[in-house]
């Protein structure tokens, strides 16, 4: 209960924070149609060893159009025994089927939609399609635009399957979980606009829940960061993934991410 | 032949006495970062007829200079903010008349399109001239609304169409 309370506060204290390009969520609005993106995620996420595990997560995203959008991602860790290894890779595809757009501010939902493929060992009982387990998620997204501040949230099912032949998910453990997050994000910086040139600074706060299906098990991180936008067409990332509690095995949740993003406008013709 | 000869002194004449749209101011909804305005300003420029953009970052705003002599079709700019994954609040559009006459429901034809005059003072048009285009998707949601309930004064306001707008001179 204190946790929650402390949580609470945060979110009270930052008053409600950037945009919303949120560095652990997606928001509900799309990348610009007809443009390319690419993406690049370090993930130095520790084990209670002190053990280090680092993943790479390569992407790249496409804006199909105003209301589609779609991302393919590699898998790259040295988790497992002998070094770096590509461990799979994922599709992920987004729909925004509502926008209602007002004088600096806009409200947006969308549905989206992940399945993957991994090969690695299974090691933990939090499900996760993103570098982690085969599976798939599906989920919505509702993210909301007051000028200088976006509020974001989403829910999904998120359901893991088998990591090949070689390593079966444990009948014993849930293989299906909910999903919830929270995203605030606030511009802090330029005060005023001078030109696209100027750099962009947005502080974020995330909330990263999840709640197994069959034995109730949960956890629930939060996950604060700082965005740097560069030229308004780069995009450097550094957030730190904090675990306020967990009732599930998990091996390694805490960590820093470094996020590298590029996007291509009019990419396609 | 004289027919012919004098139908096509009468076109000709009718195309020097409207307008060319050479400018138009759009200010984009449901944005705020300067990464939402450059995707914005990079659809727009992409517009074939546009020569430049200036674009006013703070009110998500972009004026729009249009090549000499081409044919500017609204719809284009109304598509590209969409395509950027936002909305127009509103479209002023610059018009170099010869000599045109503005009154209520009143139209004249650009381009094969035709634009209606609608809540505008009677007035003779000469010049460049803005104006406010009101049709639906090219102002916020709230002044829509109040523009329809004016439909029966002017009912061709009703029917949305990518070749008919009006319009209303500032």
């Amino acid at each position: 209960m204190k946790r929650i309370l402390f949580v609470a506060f945060l979110f009270i204290s930052l008053g409600a924070i950037s945009q919303e390009l949120f560095v652990f969520t997606e928001p509900a609005s799309n990348m610009p149609g007809k443009s390319l993106g690419v993406r690049d995620m370090n993930a130095f996420m520790y084990e209670k060893d002190g053990k280090l595990n680092y993943h790479n997560m390569p992407e790249l995203m496409w804006g199909i159009n105003k209301k589609w959008m779609v991302h393919a991602q590699g898998f790259i860790s040295n988790r497992q025994e002998g070094g770096f290894e590509t461990e799979g890779g994922s599709l992920y595809a987004k729909y925004r089927f509502y926008s209602e757009d007002d004088i600096q501010s806009h409200f947006r939902m969308a549905l989206y939609g992940r399945y993957s493929l991994n090969k690695a060992d299974i090691h933990q009982q939090e499900l996760e399609t993103m570098g982690h387990n085969t599976g798939y998620e599906a989920g919505f997204i509702a993210t909301k635009l007051l000028h200088k501040v976006a509020i974001s949230s989403s829910l999904s099912y998120e359901r893991a399957l088998d990591n090949g032949e070689k390593y079966k998910f444990p009948t014993a453990e849930s293989n299906s979980a909910m999903n919830y997050t929270l995203s605030v994000g606030k511009l802090m910086l330029p005060k005023v606009y001078k030109s696209f040139k100027q750099t962009n600074v947005n502080l974020m706060l995330e909330l990263l829940g999840q709640r197994l299906n069959e034995n109730r098990k949960s956890y629930l991180d939060i996950a604060p960061s700082i965005q740097f936008i560069i030229n308004s067409q780069a995009r450097v990332d550094i957030g730190y993934r904090q675990q306020v509690y967990s009732t599930m095995i998990r091996t390694a949740p805490n960590g820093m991410v470094l996020k590298f993003e590029y996007t291509f406008f009019n990419a396609f013709k | 032949m004289k027919k012919i000869l004098l139908f096509s002194v009468i076109l000709f004449a009718a195309i020097i006495a409207n307008g060319q749209i050479i400018r138009a101011e759009v200010t984009a909804i449901g944005l705020t970062c300067s990464m939402c305005s450059k995707a914005t300003y990079k659809q727009l420029a992409s517009i074939p007829e546009v020569e430049n953009v200036e674009p006013d970052l703070n009110n998500t705003a972009f004026i729009l200079f249009f090549k000499n002599g081409s044919a500017v079709n609204i719809n284009d700019i109304k598509g590209k903010v969409e395509e950027a994954g936002f909305a127009i609040g509103e479209l002023l559009v610059v018009f170099n008349f010869k000599n045109q006459q503005a009154e209520n429901n009143k139209t004249f034809t650009v381009d094969k399109t035709l634009y209606t005059f609608m809540d505008t003072k009677s007035s003779n048009l000469a010049g460049e001239v803005k104006v406010k285009v009101l049709d639906k998707g090219y102002v916020v949601e709230k002044e829509y609304k109040k523009l329809s309930k004016m439909i029966k004064q002017y009912p061709s306001y009703a029917t949305v169409s990518k070749n008919s707008y009006h319009i209303k001179t500032l």
